[in-house]
């Protein structure tokens, strides 16, 4: 039930009116240089990319060498398969591919002697019917805004959805996975909760949304709850069940796409 | 094998009963201005000094001893010593009434020799909280709490700041057997954790067993905590109560019959709501914050043989935004009991006892409606025996039937709101158990306390039971008919105690104790949260196992007046429950797909030293301890450190009495910080910064350190009231104790990250309570 997230962050406000915060130094071992994969391909025909980096120590800049002189490529069940080309380095593009509804791709991807692999399901789209704004639950009274995604689940079927939300062309920093266990076939009004930026009248805000496959939900959903600074401290953090062997950085992904864009009023 | 076990255990048992002609001293032992029975006081004689007996939960003792003339010692802490001379030439009974100390207004308490029974006693790792220095221990907002007082004890570790839950010798918070007057309160928390369920109005004896578990306790793998109200005071109508910062309490009791029957009533509410009342904002004004308690309780004894007691409790915590959202979660338990004294050596109790705990969410906004329940409900019968049968051996032996009514949760919707109507089978099983134990003293020097406790899970129909493989994926599912057994578990748990007496003063003693669990509580998250979900053990989850073994030296100075014990203990933890990446547990029928199981293993040392008499009087207790478990998936297979390993835990407790009126308490805690997983390095997913981790729990919070005190002024005397005050102040030198520490891109340097540590109560937090008697 993901509306219980609201309930732990209303009782983290609770805590919050008595708490206080400050940024502290911490000796962090030092993990980098381990390879990390994100590809993405969608329905829509265009370029998609498959992006090789490597990860770096917490205490670094967030800036992430790139992996380059990678073979990057994808199959599909139906015999097809794509070359990716480097350019700019660490970022392999395949110029059209609209990945379709059902088929299993495969990534293989070959650098350092090593081969990895992935699949992914295409899902099926279901369509984002529209994008509201509202007072956030979080300021009754001021003026922050919430967003809101509307849609209608297609019945019968488990449907996993990603949400990315943009204000003002920047990206928000939450992780956005949900699934119709306990919404099935229903039109579903929800939520984009986050913290993370307030979002006020006159934003443009962008929200893209993709059907996922359940492995990549899983991977997601993992990431969305440990964002959650939930009292006391929920989960332990871990990386994400990624769907690469050789275990890896990262997950391949196959998913619809469709954006919309609204000024929040 | 079990039979075997049993067999010889009576074997040992009943030999001895043909031995010498005896004469048994009975009765039962009370407060002589309340009437209330007194748990744990001590019978000695003078002329034997090895031989002695304690009274038992309802203040009954019995022993036996060979025809001469006698002089019998009744002590209790903080009461008189009543000396009674006996020509014992028959069995006789005496029902000895205590006075205490503070009735009798003495302020130096060291008037008799005190005992020494926890030296010579052949029970170990066991605590008792002195209800009196509960009341003295500076607490949180002035809301006196014995949770976080056994939480002063060695071996027993707080789960964190403003979290009731508490860690034993290692062992999850879910493997505490909490129980009210014999009945289960699965959720002894209110408002997420900072207060707990247990008003100590209302509490009369409070033991915690860390270790050494006596046969007739079982179900939970680390400890049980006993806590027993008051019966109600059964010569006078008294009323008392307190007026604090965020809640006021009253209690109420008296005689039924006098001298026969008493009761009690005690209430604790909450008062932060007015003040939303008050608000001239209407969704504040439609808003609730509350808790509170109630615990009842009556009493009737027929005669010396037969005695009824009835008891219950009700609590409750509101939370709810105006049209927005809601949450209440609670428990209620009853107990009903019987004592019997089938003769002046055998004594019976007949037990029925009924728990619940439930919770509902409510979501009132329209396209999010939706309202979940869940709750878990027990009812338990059970016979418990006492047979004092010789000197030399003492019997207790029993049995308990135990059924639970699992509803893991529904969800009721409306026509407009996003969420479909949904519920998961409710799981019935039955949790049995048989237990028999001998307390043998051997000779002057050398008690063993030994037992055999057989427990058994049964769990039944109706419903549709699955089984799954390591990866969670669906293997069988079979539908069952109601009442048809579906999975069962027998487990033989042997409980062994000796102890050896060096001298009056030290002993030596060392225990094994083997307990199971057959009900788990799943929960992804460390805090104390309402949505608390029960499992039985079933076709996939098998019975938690601890072995424990523990030993240690035990020591009185200065005529007991101070004592001192150190204990070790190594524990091997079997089928301990973790869970997979992504677990949604709430509402969700194939929960049990992803559990996955490992082991662990605890070890500790753990020493106290306490000054129990006098002005001033306190302890100082230490623990130095290490808790890992292996899970196959979770660090490549090898041990971590649990969330609750702590390598150091310190605390000290003072109580000051400076004259009549005033007295002054003090309490340090100083403790290593929980293991947590830190990010050791970071990327970048989805156009956002994304942490890498190496281990679980490879790192530390910062340790924890506190201090608070508290002063009471007792108010002038009268002949009709009395009253006090109480002042406190929590976190004296406004340390801030770390709770939380978060990661995220850095808000002032761009392009970089940073740690961020929350702190809750970062500042003093004083407090004031006015307290009254009449």
């Amino acid at each position: 039930m993901k509306k219980i997230y609201i309930y732990a962050l209303v009782s983290m406000f609770a805590i919050t009116a008595v708490s206080c915060t400050k940024v502290i130094d911490l000796k962090l071992a030092n993990d980098s240089g381990k390879l990390v994969i994100e590809g993405n391909i969608t329905n829509v025909n265009g370029p998609q990319y498959i992006v090789l980096s490597r990860n770096v120590p917490f205490t670094s800049t967030n800036t992430y060498p790139p992996v380059s002189g990678a073979t990057v490529t994808v199959s599909d069940d139906q015999g097809n398969t794509y070359p990716f080309l480097e350019a700019p380095a660490g970022t392999y593009t395949a110029p059209s591919i609209a990945a379709v509804a059902d088929r299993t791709y495969k990534m293989t991807v070959i650098t350092g002697g090593v081969t990895y692999t992935a699949t992914s399901v295409m899902p099926a789209a279901v369509s984002l019917d529209s994008v509201t704004s509202k007072t956030s639950n979080f300021d009754p009274k001021g003026n922050r805004r919430g967003i809101t995604v509307h849609l209608q689940d297609p019945p019968g079927i488990a449907n996993q959805y990603r949400f990315v939300l943009w204000v003002n062309g920047v990206e928000v920093n939450t992780v956005f996975a949900f699934d119709d266990e306990f919404t099935d076939g229903r039109y579903v009004n929800g939520d984009l909760v986050e913290n993370a930026t307030d979002i006020y009248a006159g934003d443009s805000v962008r929200v893209e949304m993709q059907c996922i496959d359940k492995p990549i939900y899983t991977y997601w959903v993992t990431l969305m709850n440990q964002q959650r600074d939930s009292p006391g401290g929920g989960v332990a953090p871990s990386n994400p069940p990624s769907n690469i062997s050789p275990a890896c950085l990262g997950y391949f992904s196959a998913h619809t796409t469709q954006t919309l864009n609204i000024v929040v009023n | 094998m079990g039979k075997t076990l049993l067999f010889t255990l009576f074997l040992f048992i009943t030999i001895p009963v043909f031995a010498q002609k005896k004469f048994t001293i009975s009765g039962t032992i009370d407060d002589a201005s309340t009437g209330e029975k007194l748990i744990g006081a001590t019978v000695k004689i003078k002329e034997l000094p090895q031989d002695g007996t304690i009274t038992n939960s309802y203040g009954f003792y019995s022993i036996s001893v060979p025809a001469g003339n006698y002089t019998l010692l009744y002590t209790y802490i903080g009461y008189s010593t009543v000396e009674q001379l006996v020509t014992l030439n028959q069995s006789r009974i005496y029902n000895i009434s205590l006075h205490s100390k503070s009735e009798l207004n003495e302020v130096v308490i060291r008037s008799n020799k005190p005992n020494n029974d926890n030296v010579t006693s052949p029970q170990m790792g066991q605590e008792k909280l002195n209800m009196a220095q509960v009341n003295n221990v500076p607490v949180l907002l002035g809301e006196k709490d014995i949770l976080k007082t056994i939480s002063l004890l060695p071996g027993i570790k707080s789960a964190g700041e403003g979290n009731t839950g508490f860690y034993v010798r290692g062992g999850a918070s879910d493997q505490n057997l909490i129980l009210l007057d014999e009945a289960t309160v699965y959720n002894a928390s209110h408002f997420f954790g900072f207060f707990s369920t247990f008003n100590s109005d209302a509490i009369k004896d409070v033991s915690i067993y860390k270790g050494g578990m006596p046969a007739e306790y079982g179900g939970r793998l680390s400890s049980v905590l006993d806590i027993k109200m008051n019966d109600g005071n059964n010569k006078d109508y008294t009323v008392q109560g307190g007026l604090g910062l965020i809640s006021s309490r009253i209690k109420l009791e008296g005689p039924i019959v006098k001298n026969k029957g008493s009761f009690m009533i005690s209430a604790r509410r909450t008062y932060i709501d007015f003040f939303l009342h008050a608000s001239s904002d209407s969704t504040l004004k439609g808003s609730s914050l509350y808790f509170y308690d109630l615990n009842a309780k009556a009493n009737y004894h027929f005669d010396d043989k037969n005695a009824l007691y009835i008891s219950g409790y009700f609590g409750k915590d509101v939370l709810l935004l105006k049209n927005t959202f809601g949450t209440n979660w609670g428990n209620s338990t009853g107990t009903i009991r019987f004592n019997h004294l089938f003769n002046n050596r055998l004594f019976s109790n007949t037990s029925l006892v009924f728990s619940n705990y439930n919770y509902t969410i409510q979501d009132f906004q329209n396209s999010n409606y939706f309202k979940a329940t869940s709750q878990i409900t027990d009812v338990n019968f059970k016979e418990d025996l006492q047979y004092s049968m010789t000197t030399d051996h003492t019997l207790k032996f029993g049995l308990n039937i135990l059924h639970h009514t699992i509803a893991p949760g529904s969800i009721t919707t409306n026509s407009t709101s996003n969420f479909n109507n949904e519920s998961v089978e409710e799981r019935y099983g039955y949790e049995n158990a048989a237990y028999v134990s001998d307390e043998w003293r051997l000779n002057n020097k050398l008690t063993l306390l030994y037992g055999i406790r057989l427990s058994g899970l049964f769990l039944l129909g109706p419903g549709t039971f699955k089984t799954y493989d390591a990866a969670g994926t669906t293997l069988t599912a079979q539908t069952y008919a109601s009442g048809s057994l579906v999975k069962d578990y027998l487990n033989l748990e042997p409980r062994f105690t000796a102890s050896y007496l060096l001298s009056d003063h030290s002993s030596i003693k060392a225990s094994y104790n083997r307990n199971t669990q057959n009900i788990h509580l799943l929960s992804n998250s460390t805090s104390s949260t309402p949505t608390d979900l029960y499992v039985l053990s079933s076709n996939n989850i098998k019975p938690e196992i601890a072995d424990q073994v523990s030993t240690g030296y035990f020591a009185n100075f200065d005529e007991n007046a101070y004592e001192f014990s150190g204990e070790i203990y190594y524990k091997w933890l079997q089928n301990q429950i973790d869970y997979k990446d992504g677990a949604q547990l709430i509402v969700n029928p194939d929960v049990e797909s992803l559990l996955t199981y490992g082991t662990g293993r605890a070890y500790g040392m753990e020493l106290f030293f306490k000054k129990k008499f006098g002005r001033f009087n306190g302890w100082v207790g230490y623990t130095l301890s290490r808790t890992e478990l292996k899970f196959a998936a979770i660090n490549n297979g090898q041990y971590f450190p649990a969330t609750q390993d702590r390598t150091h835990d310190i605390s000290v407790v003072g109580i000051y009495q400076l004259n009549k009126r005033w007295s002054f308490s003090s309490d340090f805690v100083y403790g290593t910080g929980n293991a947590v997983t830190f990010p050791t390095g970071k990327y970048q997913i989805g156009g956002l910064t994304t942490f890498s981790y190496s281990s679980r729990n490879g790192y530390r919070m910062p340790s924890a350190n506190r201090l608070d005190i508290g002063a009471t002024l007792e108010g002038k005397e009268h002949k009709k009231y009395h009253s006090s005050w109480t002042f406190g102040i929590y976190n004296v030198y406004a340390h801030r104790d770390p709770y939380i520490i978060t990661f995220r891109d850095s808000k002032t340097v761009p392009n970089t990250t940073e740690a961020v540590e929350t702190s809750i109560f970062a500042t003093r937090i004083p407090s004031i309570t006015w307290n009254f008697k009449f």
